[in-house]
């Protein structure tokens, strides 16, 4: 076991990842749509799949406009589906993200010679290789790890995005209704975050995979709601545990010789079902002292 | 042509297997995921099936190869393992179950990833079998697999017929069969592990990312299509072993190409034909029945304009006056003078247009409904004379002979309106 | 017994409004005067929320509309607030008392700004007015149900409007709180507000309210409490709903579409 100039790009690379993951995902969870989440990081594969076909060998914004496209897109399919088609929400979620990453899967096997891609890496990224994936300028100058640059130019904007609409992503998530009475664009503050998931999404998924993004979304978040009921230290301990499971999870998986990604969403796994455990009710009642809010629940 | 008629005369035993193995799971699943659609917990299926995977790597790593038994119990375990957490979180956390499921997904799903990735690198050569299970390969299910994956198929479908009863209770009604002494945590318990033994069989051929369509995709579609259940499942069926026999015969055809992808673009044609084309409930149908509506009560206000005339002494309209009454619409007028002609509502003598015997009939008949309406709307529902009207314009088009002889009953048979206008009964004259 | 007024503070014109396709609310007329405290009765399901979302713009009406002050909603939205029912958000939600209370002040804010220590001190207020500013750093989630109630109230006092719409506000509050708040609503429109409360219960309606709305999927009653507080209409009220209406209704269930819209 090392510490080596690597290992701290690969670290630094996970945590700046699963902090926006958990930026937004925050908020997914907060609005009872972290299956939404998961749907929307299914289906943008299409629309990476093509932008890596536009793009040729450049992987450039080609491959985020047509991801943020999909994202929008099976949005708008899983709202057609409920309202129009009058299918129950579930079920559209489900339609629409299957058949969104079907095509996906079709397209990078029709395409797979033209196409740098592989099924693999976009089920768990190889965010092994960063170190040796670089950006070279046009003259010729090594500028480091490419997806370390697209990671952070990541972050800043997730971060910018949350601090700018704060207040609306709060009220938006607490009571839709009081934020559209008071003149609050829900609507709009609703589709710019599916967009800010599905920017994140593709930003994300060469490192870690398109699937494995979801668990950075949903996991931490989750984890973090079992120890605290105030919005400000939710967030704050999403990103300690984001940055915690980078870390551990780094040096299990170059222990076992395995998946990075995989590892890291492994260990906020364990951190998530001994969270529950430890605060779950009947755990508590056992053999904590019965905190107060709780039999104040049952009051009510 | 040539492939397609190799692989549709099925002369190659192989093929027989093939087809028969996913057209068993095919229907499995959709059998049991019209269920769990109905029961609103689509999603749980999707979890379930993300869960799956590390139970397939640890079998397949305690078996040291591609051994079904091993694959089957693994896969069951992690399954039963992943819904039984879910549930345990539902109850004892404040999570909401959209967070649960989402988390339990993912969770198990990067353990699984893990596992895969420990033995790619052991260089074990069945891997690639492995990898299959991540997007289905239904080519390769064997005659070994045949049996257990098929056996275990029917013994879904025949449990889901037995205990039809039971399940649907469950799903549409589980307090009513608590009361009536129905142990239901039991048949929740006993329908989760079919669930789970459908995710696990449908699996080979579709792979766990895309086995959720399996479930989903049929039920939803088909619930289109019926409202009884009996109906609803074989329709689900039907659509799953469809597009499950297509997407082999893609992926036989095209080497390398997954089967799951396919079965699920197959599945979500077929859904949207559906959604578009079914009667009654599809987006298309009522799109007709509304323009037909539309159609009809321009008909009748066509109708009405001219009974009107009659009211103040004018035998008839000319065509010019009618246009002139509904201002930009005068295709429609068009329309609805030719429809009501044909029907012999009206005669048309030059441009002038009077309505028949049967016309004024009907006329009278809507102006009833219309007028009778507005009195209820102001007897019982205190509504101003002034503003009965836009709502009764818009009911005498669907009020039924039955509903028309409420109004008067309730009414008592009542002679005006609110605006103190006569209610034209069959036998006035005119 | 419905009585109009003259220049009304808000105008319902033969408002109908359907879920996809069952009509919950049949012609709905009414006007209403302005500084008036303003009950709305009904039984359980009669469209009383409903109502209050359609004049709030969250449901679409499939006829009919809703004048403000004589203006469309989007040009008085600031003048207007609302106290939604309690069981619509998730009280499980990581916010401070104070954090929902400011979230009245949002509307005002407008977009990219943040609330700063004016925002706080009006909040501070509200809560005071309905007697919760101990609890202003609890987290909302250990609130009993009551005490819930009356952060939304404060919500909507910290929106400092002209009309209020409460949803049922007293519902699960005690005794004392209650009347404590109806002084407050009371005070409020003796200030020349006019605040319109949906209530369950009759018996204490009598004594807070000075004008009835009184619904029953169609518009039984609206007007002074001495013109309309009469036993006829009160079983008009309460006594079932309309046969008639109900069968019409299935009528229009079983339609491929919503022959209501326009
Ligand atoms: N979102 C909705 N979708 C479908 N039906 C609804 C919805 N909200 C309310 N309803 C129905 O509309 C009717 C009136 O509801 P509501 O206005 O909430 O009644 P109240 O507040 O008077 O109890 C009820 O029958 C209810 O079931
Ligand atoms: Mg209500």
């Amino acid at each position: 076991m090392s510490f080596d100039q690597n290992a701290f790009l690969i670290i630094i690379t996970a945590a700046m990842i699963a902090i926006s993951c958990g930026l937004l995902g925050v908020f997914m969870m907060l609005r009872k749509m972290s299956m939404t989440g998961d749907a929307i990081s299914h289906a943008v594969l299409p629309g990476i799949v093509i932008g890596f076909f536009v793009s040729g060998s450049q992987r450039g914004l080609e491959v985020i406009i047509g991801a943020g496209i999909l994202g929008i897109l099976a949005t708008l399919m899983i709202d057609w589906l409920r309202r129009k088609a009058r299918v129950q929400l579930d079920a559209s979620i489900g339609i629409t993200f299957t058949l969104l990453f079907a095509i996906g899967i079709i397209l990078i096997n029709l395409l797979a010679y033209k196409v740098d891609l592989d099924q693999e890496c976009v089920l768990y990224g190889e965010i092994a290789y960063l170190p040796i994936d670089l950006w070279l300028t046009k003259s010729g100058l090594n500028m480091g790890p490419r997806i370390l640059y697209l990671s952070l130019l990541n972050l800043i904007l997730v971060t910018a995005f949350i601090i700018l609409f704060f207040k609306e992503l709060k009220v938006t998530s607490f009571d839709e209704n009081f934020s559209k009475v008071i003149g609050i664009p829900a609507g709009l503050i609703n589709l710019s975050l599916m967009s800010m998931v599905s920017y994140t999404t593709v930003s994300s998924f060469e490192a870690v995979g398109a699937i494995l993004v979801v668990a950075l979304l949903v996991v931490p978040p989750a984890t973090a709601f079992l120890w605290t009921r105030k919005l400000k230290l939710l967030i704050q301990l999403t990103i300690v545990l984001g940055i915690g499971i980078s870390i551990v999870g780094y040096y299990l998986a170059y222990l076992f010789d395995s998946s990075i990604a995989g590892m890291i969403v492994s260990v906020a796994g364990i951190a998530f079902l001994a969270s529950a455990l430890f605060k779950s009710k009947s755990f508590l009642s056992r053999f904590g002292t019965s905190r107060q809010p709780e039999s104040l629940k049952k009051i009510v | 042509m040539e492939d397609f008629l190799y692989f549709f005369t099925f002369q190659d035993p192989s093929i027989v297997f093939v087809v028969i193995g996913i057209i068993l799971l095919g229907v499995g699943s959709a059998y049991v995921g019209t269920y769990s659609f109905l029961d609103k917990k689509a999603l749980l299926g999707d979890a379930i099936s993300h869960a799956i995977l590390p139970g397939i790597c640890l079998g397949f790593m305690l078996a040291g190869e591609k051994n079904p038994l091993f694959i089957v119990s693994g896969a069951f375990i992690s399954g039963a393992l992943a819904t039984f957490l879910s549930s345990w979180l539902n109850k004892n956390t404040r999570l909401s179950e959209d967070a649960i499921i989402a988390s339990i997904l993912s969770i198990f799903f990067g353990f699984g990833i893990v596992l895969l990735t420990i033995i790619q690198k052991s260089g074990n050569p069945e891997m690639a079998g492995l990898n299959q299970f991540i997007f289905g390969n239904a080519i390769a299910i064997q005659e070994s697999d045949l049996y257990i994956y098929g056996g275990l198929a029917v013994f879904i479908i025949l449990c889901l017929t037995i205990f039809q009863k039971e399940f649907s209770l469950l799903v549409f009604n589980p307090d009513y069969g608590r009361a009536i002494g129905f142990p239901m945590g039991m048949i929740r318990v006993i329908f989760n592990i079919l669930m789970i033994l459908s995710v696990v069989i449908g699996i080979q051929a579709i792979g766990v990312v895309l086995m959720a369509a399996l479930l989903i995709t049929p039920g939803a579609a088909a619930r289109f299509w019926t409202d009884r259940l009996g109906v609803l499942v074989i329709l689900a069926g039907v659509f799953s072993a469809v597009s499950g026999v297509l997407g082999t015969y893609i992926s036989f055809v095209i080497p390398q190409m997954p089967t799951g992808p396919w079965v699920v673009v197959f599945l979500s044609i077929l859904a949207l034909i559906s959604f578009l084309f079914a009667p009654k409930k599809g987006v298309l149908s009522r799109y007709i029945s509304r323009r037909i509506y539309l159609k009809k009560t321009h008909r009748d206000h066509l109708l009405k304009l001219l009974y009107k005339g009659i009211e103040a002494d004018k035998s008839g309209l000319p065509i010019e006056e009618i246009y002139e009454a509904f201002p930009f619409q005068k295709k429609q007028s068009e329309q609805s003078i030719k429809n009501l002609a044909k029907d012999n509502f009206i005669t048309q003598n030059q441009s002038f247009i009077e309505l028949s015997i049967s016309g004024k009939s009907e006329a009278k008949r809507i102006v009833r409904l219309h007028r009778l309406w507005e009195l209820y709307l102001n007897e019982y529902m205190n509504i101003a004379p002034d503003h009965v009207h836009d709502t009764a314009e818009k009911l005498e088009h669907i009020l039924t002979p039955e509903m028309e002889e409420l109004l008067e009953s309730r009414l008592n048979f009542p002679k005006l309106d609110p605006h103190q206008e006569n209610i034209p009964r069959d036998h006035d004259e005119l | 017994m419905i009585t109009q007024v003259k220049s009304p503070i808000l105008e319902i014109h033969d408002l109908t409004v359907s879920y996809d396709q069952s009509p919950v609310l049949w012609n709905v007329d009414l006007s209403l005067p302005s500084g008036k405290l303003i009950g709305i009765l009904g039984p359980n399901g009669a469209g009383k929320s409903t109502l209050i979302k359609a004049i709030m713009g969250l449901v679409d009406p499939s006829g009919g509309y809703v004048k403000l002050f004589d203006k469309t909603l989007e040009e008085v939205r600031s003048r207007i607030s609302y106290v939604p029912q309690r069981e619509s958000v998730d009280w499980n939600f990581p916010a401070s008392v104070l954090d929902v209370v400011m979230m009245g002040t949002y509307g005002k804010l407008g977009l990219f700004k943040r609330p700063g220590k004016k925002e706080k001190e009006l909040s501070m207020e509200s809560l005071e007015k309905v007697g919760m500013h101990g609890f202003a750093n609890r987290q909302i989630s250990e609130l009993s149900g009551g005490q819930q109630q009356r952060v939304f109230i404060a919500r909507s006092l910290a929106q400092n409007a002209d009309l209020y719409l409460m949803d049922e506000p007293f519902a699960g509050v005690d005794m004392a709180t209650e009347t404590a708040i109806f002084e407050l609503l009371q005070e409020m429109t003796a200030a020349g507000k006019t605040v319109i409360v949906v209530h369950h219960d009759i018996y204490s309606a009598v004594n807070y309210f000075d004008w009835f709305i009184m619904l029953n999927l169609h518009l039984v009653a609206s007007g002074p409490k001495e013109t309309v507080m009469t036993e006829d209409l009160l079983r008009k009220t309460y006594g079932g709903k309309l046969n008639l209406l109900t069968k019409v209704s299935d009528l229009i269930r079983q339609k491929e579409f919503n022959p209501l819209k326009n």
